[in-house]
């Protein structure tokens, strides 16, 4: 097998080589220890078989940012046969400053001068011949683009892999620096290092850690010989060695580009230049900025939503088809395993709901990618979160976590991946999960038609636009204390020539995105789904309340007994068993009709239910059969008795289970803002989903006797909250913690548990202490619902306006040939 | 003079860098080398970072970082 490292600078199009290359037998993982994607394509040609492993874009090859580190460990660790590097053929200039680096390490170059149609449209023509017969290598010429190219690379890959006896270490002559090179070269000679010594002592020079850490195992005063080299080349040439080295580089490459390249258009405007007249025009930039996200937000958000009202039947019918494959109930006992397996149902379908939208969401942040929008965008904004410790390309995860109007914090943690400066990349992690979550909305509506039900539209502004305020204080909290320390990045940030997308990869990595959240976040939520489900079973309801609750339901048969008796068909329903079946049947055959659509759709479910049992379908559907109709019509009544029943049974064993005894243990705490044990068992159960807190709200405040009543009415009357304790509950809610799946992408992304726990409870923290704040403060002075959240409000405003118009004094980095943090 | 204060459209070659560490060997990798020449395209809305031409391609800095290169305009 040959081994293949495919090595190239950021833009180069690197990912539409490998995609063309390898086609979708792509495998990602990642790099040991790191968040930086693996990709490893397998392919054969003519009879070999090639391992292609693309690794990290990168513009220098030494170890100053985690992608070079990990490049530089996968070359010498791994020790590929060959290097593939890509080279955009219409910046040859800065592209063969990576391509030199490259060929000094040993290791035989191929070059792929991509873009070549782009650069024919600019007038840009390039003597292939020449650059092969300068550099030694084969060059191919490609465009991953326009799907050119593919066959070339494999061929020249294999012929390279055959002629490697030919093959002699490249060296370029560094001139005043060779003598320190050689002494370098001549201290380490022992050592059994496979790789070529010279590359290595040029990279103990350069000042590479990495490489530095890695020579000492053998010479251990390797740095002490190195600061004594540099000193000497310092004194003699007053110049610096990394300087110099760049220099040198750049200068060759300058070689190459004047001896075979000639530009013919040179000068003239060219697309990407004229485009950024408008979309970075100083008054056009921002409206243009704001139109793109907006059209993102309603095309994934808004749209994506609408198509989950057509996937949602499909996920309803698969719970359907749970119910019917798990035992039935009989009457008031339902078996746990059919509890345990809606429950999981349920848990796992709140959350493939969202795939539609995810998927919109991922293949619009791959085009924007594949444009290059995205470090004009930083470039726009840069300013505005420069203040708060965030970073211009902090805007898009914000905006996908809810900035706007709503959204989910899953994407947008996933979307920090690429903000350079780790600093404001950890903090743009951890104030993401601030951002308006939109399974949250139903909770808000829930608690405004409760206690705001006419200044509704205000507190939904409040609510919307004081994410924003609160996340931007805790960014600049969090940079400027617990990540203080944390690595930091120049702003030094490429814009790349516009570029259209291709279909092809934006679909892949839409995909590829997607999957990742279908097995990492879907397949641990069920995991927390099961415990939390646990939790909520154990210990149960005592004998004595299980005896009334059995006395209620032998009444609510008596009931229908009685009712039934005037019916012809009483003999049918006349025992227990009976009519449990039969309820199972209404039941059953009520919430397949709710889910069908059209008439075909009930026909369906009719046909199914008449095959089902015949006899039985009269009293579902009575039609014109006056003495069906009475069953009919007790039937409705059991089966609401029933369900009355049964949520009473089953708050009580809330009430009674190891998550309402955690929802009463933390009272004591949360009662200074105001929340009760209810309250604390819908957070609670909220980690699995929001869209769960709503529910157990909604089941712990109805009112037992009046079904008619809606939740808001249920709980304005029978909480006893005034409206302050709404808005306490509300502004917790705001902060709360992240659900166990962003939780989970917190952890992928930070790749640490300490941050992904930090994440969770600092929200705990602070929501807390707000509530608890505002709360006594308000009860204090008889403040109002609106006035406390006006208050609340306008100090977050008041806070950012400090905050933004202080001027920041930060330092963008610090400390030279500093080691990974990790 | 400074990088920072050269206008939009001015054009300049680095004479010297007064920074170490991390942002020089960014910068240097970047292309930012002595005699290399810069074009200031624009700045930001906000008028700062500043998007610059260097060695054919476009590039952002933020101001604080540009304040390091000391050039002269040509």
């Amino acid at each position: 097998m040959i081994k293949v490292a495919l090595a190239g600078q950021p833009n180069c199009g690197k990912s539409t080589i490998f995609n063309m290359v390898s086609g979708i037998k792509q495998h990602i993982a990642n790099y040991p220890g790191v968040t930086v994607d693996k990709k490893v394509g397998r392919f054969s040609y003519e009879g070999h078989k090639i391992e292609m492993v693309d690794l990290p874009g990168t513009y220098s090859f030494s170890s100053y940012s985690l992608e070079e580190r990990v490049a530089k460990d996968y070359i010498i660790g791994e020790k590929p046969d060959l290097i593939v590097n890509v080279v955009d053929a219409s910046n040859i200039k800065r592209h063969l400053y990576l391509t030199f680096q490259l060929l000094e390490i040993g290791i035989p170059v191929v070059i792929v001068l991509n873009m070549m149609d782009v650069a024919e449209r600019r007038g840009i023509e390039i003597d292939i011949e020449k650059i092969s017969k300068m550099l030694g290598c084969i060059v191919v010429s490609a465009s991953g683009a326009k799907n050119i190219g593919s066959k070339e690379i494999m061929e020249a890959i294999v012929k390279t892999k055959n002629s490697t006896q030919n093959y002699e270490d490249f060296r370029i002559n560094y001139e005043e620096l060779e003598p320190h090179i050689q002494a370098i070269e001549e201290s380490i000679k022992d050592s059994d290092e496979s790789l070529n010594k010279r590359w290595f002592a040029i990279k103990v020079l350069e000042g590479d850690q990495a490489i530095i850490d890695r020579v000492k195992a053998n010479t251990s005063n390797i740095e002490e010989l190195a600061r004594e080299q540099e000193h000497i080349f310092h004194d003699r040439f007053d110049k610096d060695i990394p300087a110099f080295l760049a220099t040198f580089r750049y200068d060759s490459s300058d070689i190459i580009y004047h001896k075979v390249v000639k530009e013919t258009k040179k000068g003239v405007l060219t697309t990407t230049d004229f485009i950024d007249r408008i979309v970075l025009n100083r008054w056009l930039a921002m409206p243009i900025l704001f139109f793109i996200m907006f059209l993102v937000y309603q095309l994934s958000i808004v749209y994506g939503y609408k198509i989950t009202d057509y996937t949602w039947p499909i996920l309803a019918a698969f719970k359907n088809l749970v119910i019917d494959i798990t035992p039935k109930p009989d009457f008031l006992d339902v078996p746990m395993i059919t509890d345990l397996a809606i429950w999981m149902v349920n848990s796992g379908n709140a959350l493939i709901n969202y795939i539609p939208i995810f998927f919109i969401l991922f293949a619009l942040i791959a085009i924007m990618e594949d444009v290059g929008y995205m470090p004009r965008m930083a470039f726009i904004l840069d300013r505005i979160f420069k203040k708060f410790g965030l970073h211009g390309q902090s805007t898009l995860p914000l905006v996908l976590g809810g900035a706007v109007v709503g959204g989910c914090a899953v994407p947008g943690v996933m979307a920090t991946k690429g903000i350079a400066d780790d600093r404001a990349r950890m903090a743009t992690i951890l104030t993401v999960p601030y951002m308006n979550c939109l399974a949250k909305v139903p909770f808000y509506t829930l608690l405004l038609g409760a206690f705001f039900p006419t200044e509704m539209t205000l507190m939904m502004f409040y609510i919307s636009t004081a994410t924003v305020f609160t996340a931007l204080i805790v960014a600049k909290i969090l940079t400027s204390t617990v990540l203080k320390t944390r690595e930091t990045a120049p702003f030094v940030m490429e814009l790349p020539p516009y570029h259209a997308p291709t279909f092809k990869g934006v679909i892949i990595k839409a995909f590829q995105r997607v999957w990742v959240y279908i097995y990492k976040v879907i397949t641990i939520v069920m995991v927390v789904a099961l415990i939390l489900f646990a939790m909520l079973q154990f210990p149960g309801i005592s004998d004595e309340s299980k005896a009334k609750y059995e006395a209620q339901g032998a009444k609510a048969l008596e009931t229908f007994a009685k009712k039934s008796k005037k019916s012809k068909y009483y003999e049918m329903v006349d025992t227990k068993e009976e009519v449990s079946v039969l309820l199972n049947y209404y039941d059953g055959y009520r919430s397949n009709r709710m889910t069908a659509s059209g008439e075909k759709g009930a026909k369906a479910v009719d046909d199914k239910y008449i095959a089902k049992n015949e006899s039985f379908f009269k009293f579902v559907k009575p039609r014109g059969n006056k003495e069906a109709k009475i069953i009919n019509r007790s039937l409705r009544k059991l089966s609401k008795d029933r369900k009355r029943i049964l949520r009473n049974m089953k708050n009580e064993k809330v009430e009674n289970s190891l998550l309402g005894m955690a929802g009463r243990s933390i009272e004591p705490i949360s009662k200074y803002a105001g929340f009760d044990w209810k309250i604390n068992v819908a957070f609670l159960s909220s980690f699995a989903a929001r869209e769960s807190a709503v529910a157990t709200l909604g089941s712990l405040y109805e009112n037992n006797q009046a079904d008619s009543q809606r939740a808001e009415e249920a709980m304005a009357q029978n909480s006893g909250y005034t409206p302050l304790h709404a808005v306490s509950i509300i502004i917790f809610m705001l902060l709360t913690p992240p659900c166990i799946a962003t939780m989970i992408v917190v952890k992928m992304q930070t790749h640490s548990y300490g941050w992904m726990m930090f994440a969770t409870f600092f929200p705990i923290f602070l929501g807390i202490i707000v509530s608890a704040g505002l709360f006594t403060l308000g009860n204090m002075y008889g403040w109002s619902g609106i006035d406390a959240m006006t208050y609340f409000y306008f100090t977050a405003v008041g806070i950012v306006l400090v905050l933004g118009l202080f001027p920041a004094k930060f330092t963008n980095w610090k400390g030279g040939l500093s080691r990974n943090p990790k | 003079m400074r990088l920072d204060s050269v206008s939009e459209g001015q054009k300049c070659r680095i004479k010297k860098i007064h920074i170490t560490g991390k942002l020089m060997h960014k910068l240097l990798d970047m292309g930012f080398i002595n005699g290399a020449v810069i074009e200031v395209v624009r700045k930001a809305p906000l008028y700062d970072p500043m998007e610059l031409k260097i060695h054919n391609y476009l590039i952002t800095l933020r101001k604080s970082e540009a304040a390091s290169l000391e050039v002269d305009l040509v």
